[in-house]
């Protein structure tokens, strides 16, 4: 999708970026009609350059968080601040340094992909010069010369979007907020998507998003934070967020004559003694399943103790713990409680 | 960028979009003149010896016709100017510009300006049929200009009929429904027959109609003259109609966009 072009990053003062946060929310609440608090008391911050991620269920305000941020919604009450500025008091100096794509891109079906990104480039009150090869550019980076004058009622899903990523990149804005980036899009698309994002965030734009797919939180996000009803449960980077599960999933996969479940957990159990504690091996339908901090380090002792006399490994299944498990761990729901977007691993 | 030049920039490049919508989709402007060019053709034909009532006053029925459906071409113009807004609305790109460092009052200023311009090129479109038909202008280019420019201000006081419905219904369905209630208005006026012609309640309806006033100043300046008091009474009856409606449209979008 994109040739290696270099554009320039984001419009920022650099020293005074380092100094101040790009985002600062304190307590923001909001109530909808006379009790429906959509958000109760949200507080983080966002420094310069961080990619940020609201990772949560549909409902858990993540949207509403994003929309006061946009200043599209006023706040209930609390403090927003984008670049230093009140979201209530100096919406149009925050909207100057914004930069919005939506969860459906929100374009003009009868405007050609080059006028959306200039009329976008106009109204952040670029010079004529700069529209034409700042469009160019961003056309070009998005693979979307060829169907630039082209009106974009004929684009495919991932073209709309991918265009309405760049009218939001016109004017180079410090802060770029995304909301559900890659809902519904393709694989493929998704994947091409966030190799876009990382590449702008490695320019220096700070990002914040909000998704509720734990892989692109896990892959995007240097700092992400679980919200569920209308409140922060827990906030971190990805990988420290992980660690606090404590252990990764082990599941050793048994012949099936070697017992019933019970027997397996109870044989397991001893032969581990002083290795796993016993409340930390489980019943599996394929053999046991054992939470074992740094599973990869351990398991050549694990398959070492359990396998041979009277009891045959026959497989071994490793996983970390997903951001998934740590929603569990805090919430006690999984994210998507259908559980669609689950990988599917075959037992045995 | 002062505030002024910024609101005229905004709406200048905003509106050109609106515009482009409106004629990248020939469906739009061709069932607008569609309908009126119809009842030209259709009518003068059909009901020609109409002019023979003794009370009728004038000798072509093409002639008599004309005003009318230029009158209703501007109207039909505007006629669903709001779902434009509405679609947008609710696609999310309305807030796309609430977002951007613009005034919210030009997002809306952008809808009504290119308004003017459709409602009278419209308008142009029916004049030009109707002198091609064999229908008179006494007042010549003078008289064309001021026909289009009062049938640019007829489509901005009607707008809001449309606006008004739409933002605060939300529903194409309520918006549709509250715009064919204009219709009465326009097929009871003095497009079709003089007010000497008409019942008695309907002639005192049309001492309040403001699309009669608007047919009549028209029809003056195609047969007669230059009829100053017509056309005040036209244009100052179409900026109260036009303050009214325009009020009410800001205060909808008000609160559709706070």
């Amino acid at each position: 999708m994109s040739t290696g072009l270099h554009i320039p990053g984001p419009d920022v003062d650099a020293a005074r970026a380092e100094r101040e946060s790009v985002i600062e929310v304190r307590d923001l609440v909001k109530v909808y009609g006379r009790d429906t608090r959509a958000l109760d008391g949200i507080s983080f911050d966002v420094g310069h350059g961080e990619l940020f991620g609201l990772l949560g269920p549909n409902g858990a305000g993540k949207t509403t968080t994003i929309r006061i941020l946009a200043t599209l919604l006023r706040p209930t009450s609390g403090l927003a601040r984008v670049a230093g500025f009140d979201v209530a008091a100096h919406a149009h100096d925050v909207r100057e340094r914004l930069g919005l794509a939506m969860q459906t891109p929100t374009l003009d079906a009868f405007s050609t992909g080059r006028e959306t990104l200039e009329l976008a480039g106009r109204l952040h009150r670029l010079s004529a010069a700069r529209l034409r090869r700042r469009a160019d550019e961003l056309l070009e980076l998005m693979g979307l010369s060829s169907v630039a004058d082209k009106l974009t009622g004929t684009y495919s899903g991932g073209m709309k979007r991918r265009l309405d990523l760049a009218s939001a990149l016109m004017h180079r804005p410090p802060l770029l907020i995304l909301d559900e980036p890659t809902e519904g899009l393709d694989p493929q698309s998704r994947t091409a998507l966030w190799e876009e994002l990382e590449r702008i965030g490695a320019q220096g734009t700070t990002m914040v998003l909000t998704t509720h797919y734990m892989e692109e939180a896990d892959r995007l996000c240097s700092r992400l934070a679980i919200v569920d009803n209308g409140r922060i449960v827990v906030e971190g980077g990805p990988q420290e967020l992980k660690e606090t599960v404590g252990a990764d999933s082990v599941v050793l996969q048994l012949e099936a004559s070697d017992g019933a479940a019970d027997d397996r957990v109870g044989a397991v159990c001893r032969r581990l003694e002083g290795l796993v504690p016993c409340e930390a091996v489980g019943e599996h339908p394929a053999g046991v399943v054992l939470a074992v901090p740094n599973a990869s380090a351990a398991v050549p002792q694990l398959m070492r103790r359990v396998d041979g006399d009277g009891l045959r490994i026959t497989g071994l299944q490793m996983s970390q713990p997903s951001l998934d498990d740590v929603f569990l761990k805090y919430t006690g729901r999984h994210i998507r409680e259908e559980a669609a977007d689950q990988p599917i691993v075959m037992w045995g | 960028m002062n505030t002024l030049t910024a609101f005229t920039y905004e709406t200048y490049w905003m509106g050109l979009r609106t515009t482009r919508r409106f004629f990248r989709v020939p469906s739009n402007w061709l069932s607008i003149i569609f309908f009126p060019l119809i009842q030209l053709l259709v009518f003068s034909q059909l009901y020609k010896d109409i002019v023979q009532l003794p009370a009728f006053g004038h000798q072509s029925y093409l002639a008599y016709l004309a005003p009318g459906q230029i009158v209703f071409a501007s109207f039909l113009a505007v006629g669903w100017s709001g779902y434009g807004m509405l679609v947008e609305y609710r696609n999310g790109y309305l807030d796309k510009l609430r977002a951007s460092p613009i005034a919210r009052s030009s997002i809306l200023a952008a809808e009504m300006v290119p308004l003017f311009f459709e409602a009278a090129l419209m308008a142009a479109v029916l004049l030009v049929v109707s002198l091609l038909l064999g229908a008179s202008l006494v007042t010549g280019v003078g008289g064309a200009l001021l026909i289009l420019a009062m049938s640019g201000l007829f489509g901005i006081a009607f707008a809001g009929v449309s606006f008004i419905a739409a933002l605060l219904t939300k529903s194409e369905q309520a918006a549709s429904a509250l715009s064919l209630l204009m219709f009465p208005v326009v097929f009871i006026s003095t497009a079709f027959v003089p007010r000497a012609v008409m019942p008695g309640w309907m002639q005192g309806v049309n001492d309040w109609n403001p699309v009669t006033f608007q047919i009549e100043a028209i029809r003056r300046l195609m047969l007669v003259g230059y009829d100053w008091p017509a056309i005040g009474k036209a244009v100052l009856s179409l900026l109260i109609v036009g303050a009214v409606l325009q009020t009410g449209t800001l205060l909808a979008f008000r609160r559709l966009a706070r």
